[in-house]
């Protein structure tokens, strides 16, 4: 594993150190802004080639760490999808709409059988953050459709 | 002003309405947070920036001083009850708490825990007030090679000190650094790594960083684990009450590893996790039956109680005096400090000493509210451990997304929110600690801006950063904090090897 990642880590190396030489350069700066990414970059290309070729076995509870069902890494996508969506309409529909229904799809998504209890939390909960952000803290969120 | 003046004006911040009122907000709601396993400190720290975003920054600082240790007391409960840590720096607490618990005696752990915690608290507290202004004075004259060594010094050791391995937590601790080059170069004003994409001109906002490396990946984690820990409704908490033996027993390991704790909280690197750790394995050395540790032992569940806790406070000593964390939390600690427009550092305790002196203050009230008002209310407290995971999980998520909002107000942050939440989530199942990246996101900044200047004063000749003691001293001290650990762990595999005859 910690090849593959080590492999990874080398990619992304690259291509940072690639970007970091493509900066421009200015005279009479002892250190210009490229000096610290440059050697950011090459640092993170030795660590990844040390990491390729450590010979650390994996312990059994890193091991067991890694181990997650295909289901369950599917059930943690759906959920980013939620947010994903959620932060797509944020602005359009408005907080208390979206975080109301957020939070009731997902808690019922994520196997939460009381639905009664779910509504009353899912309308409560942004109705109280709303009321507290916008009247107290002075912070507005975006009201969407309803009329705030 | 000296330190007596000063604290007298601290406690006035303190024990104001207003003081009185947010340190009791933040304990409380650190406690209620830290109590929920998987959440931390640093998760709870960040949910609360954006409350105090309005607020004037003594009462605000002091609110999140409060929900910092409140995190780690509340920690401490879910450890005993559940036999969850809600951190890591209460994962010594169950060794002993959750045997007293299943032994029917978890009102007593928890009544010995909130002692320990009070009395590793105050003593830390005092020990604070008088080391902090020490150190400030003498860092005020510290030259820029100096503060870089320093936080060098701070990100080597926190490197070497994380679980797992060293490469993984430096590779953390780069990556760190490197996402802080994202943005407008503040020297020279040059675009590095924007591709043109106004959104990054400002580089992260460290909130970003902290609620998806921690909050966000700490859901993630809930929602693999959602099935089990629920604190079952019927559980027995029985009797608070200690008696004169239980506090005589308590009292030796509660003396000793507040100071331990204490001065492995200050040192860089090392926070409440190793600092619970050692106080275990320390008492158990020194104790004479060491064959009840384990078992529910209360010394077993008083020194790491005390030393968390001294832990928590020493851990402000670096940050307030010097400005320069020495954790994952306090970096987030130092974020909340910078949001509010305060620069921790030598010169705060001059510039603002209502500041200074009233977080100190601020946490002698704390440690008392959190052992009057807990103790009494552990068993209503401990109800908020039965919330339904689903539920839970939702509240968590939305809490991040409107904080990360209502900073910047603009949907980009989210998404990046997002990505960070999925790096966070990626770097645990691959056992890559997150605190090294995120205390070097924090110090990457200045970091760079201390060696440039040192640079700028030398005219580019590095030796400017071993000609004189304090840096050199300091960068060897960092060189062997990453060495020491990978010599000795090739030493003991080659007498690993002799002793087996290979």
């Amino acid at each position: 594993m910690n090849q593959r990642i080590g492999f990874l880590l080398f990619l992304i190396a690259a291509v940072y150190l690639y970007f970091s030489f493509q900066l421009p350069n200015y005279p009479y700066t002892p250190v210009d802004a490229d000096v610290i990414p440059k050697g950011l970059g090459v640092l993170m290309l030795i660590l990844s080639v040390a990491l390729y070729f450590s010979r650390a076995k994996e312990t059994a509870e890193e091991k067991k760490k890694r181990d997650i069902p295909t289901r369950e890494l599917l059930v943690i996508a759906a959920v980013f999808a939620m947010i994903f969506v959620y932060i797509l309409l944020f602005e359009a529909i408005g907080f208390v709409v979206m975080t109301a229904l957020f939070i009731f799809f997902s808690s019922w998504f994520l196997g939460y059988q009381k639905w009664k209890v779910n509504i009353l939390v899912s309308l409560l909960f942004p109705i109280v953050l709303y009321v507290i952000f916008v009247n107290a803290l002075g912070i507005s969120l975006p009201s969407g459709i309803l009329p705030l | 002003m000296d330190a007596f003046q000063g604290l007298l004006a601290g406690f006035q911040v303190a024990l104001s309405w207003e003081g009185i009122l947010f340190v009791l907000i933040g304990v409380i709601v650190g406690t209620l947070i830290g109590m929920m396993p998987g959440l931390g400190p640093i998760s709870a720290i960040a949910i609360m920036i954006p409350i105090t975003y309005g607020m004037d920054p003594a009462p605000a600082l002091v609110m999140m001083a409060g929900v910092y240790y409140g995190a780690v007391f509340g920690g401490s409960t879910s450890s005993i009850l559940l036999n969850a840590p809600g951190i890591s720096g209460t994962v010594a607490t169950a060794f002993d708490g959750y045997p007293m618990a299943q032994q029917g005696k978890a009102g007593k752990a928890l009544a010995i825990a909130a002692i320990a915690s009070f009395f590793g608290g105050t003593v830390s507290v005092i020990l604070l007030m008088i080391l902090a202004p020490v150190l400030s004075s003498v860092a005020i004259s510290f030259g820029p090679p100096a503060y870089f060594a320093l936080m060098l010094m701070g990100l080597t050791a926190i490197s070497s000190l994380s679980e797992g391995s060293t490469i993984k937590a430096m590779i953390s601790a780069v990556a760190g650094i490197m996402v802080v080059t994202i943005g407008i170069d503040p020297q020279t004003g040059t675009q590095r790594f924007t591709f043109g994409n106004i959104n990054l001109l400002d580089g992260f906002d460290f909130l970003i960083i902290a609620l998806g490396l921690f909050a966000i990946a700490e859901v993630c984690m809930l929602i693999l684990n959602r099935k089990n820990l629920s604190l079952s409704e019927d559980q027995k908490l029985g009797s608070l009450k200690l008696t004169k033996e239980d506090l005589k027993e308590m009292s030796g390991p509660m003396t000793r590893q507040s100071m331990v704790g204490f001065i492995i909280g200050v040192l860089p690197g090392a926070g409440a996790t190793i600092a619970s750790f050692i106080s275990y394995i320390f008492e158990k050395r020194i104790a004479k039956n060491p064959e009840e540790f384990g078992k529910g032992s209360i010394k077993g569940l008083a020194a790491p109680e005390s030393s968390n806790n001294a832990a928590t406070s020493g851990a402000f000593v670096p940050l307030l005096s010097l400005g320069i964390p020495g954790s994952g939390t306090t970096a987030v600690m130092l974020g909340a400090f910078l949001v509010l427009g305060v620069q921790p550092g030598p010169l705060l305790m001059t510039d603002r000493p209502e500041i200074f002196w009233g977080i100190i203050a601020s946490m002698y009230v704390g440690n008392i509210f959190l052992l009057i008002l807990n103790l009494p209310l552990i068993p209503y407290l401990a109800k908020i451990l039965s919330i339904p995971r689903p539920l839970l999980i939702s509240l968590v998520i939305m809490f991040s997304l409107v904080g990360v909002y209502s900073i910047s107000f603009n949907t980009f942050d989210l998404y990046m929110l997002l990505i960070f939440g999925a790096l966070g989530f990626a770097m645990r199942i691959f056992s890559f600690p997150a605190p090294p990246f995120i205390l070097a996101f924090i110090l990457g900044g200045m970091m760079e801006q201390s060696f440039r200047q040192s640079m700028t004063i030398s005219n580019g000749n590095l030796s400017i950063f071993v000609n004189s003691p304090l840096p050199l001293a300091l960068i060897i001290v960092s060189l062997l904090s990453l060495f020491v650990p990978v010599f000795l762990n090739w030493r003991s595999k080659k007498i690993a090897s002799k002793n087996t005859g290979l």
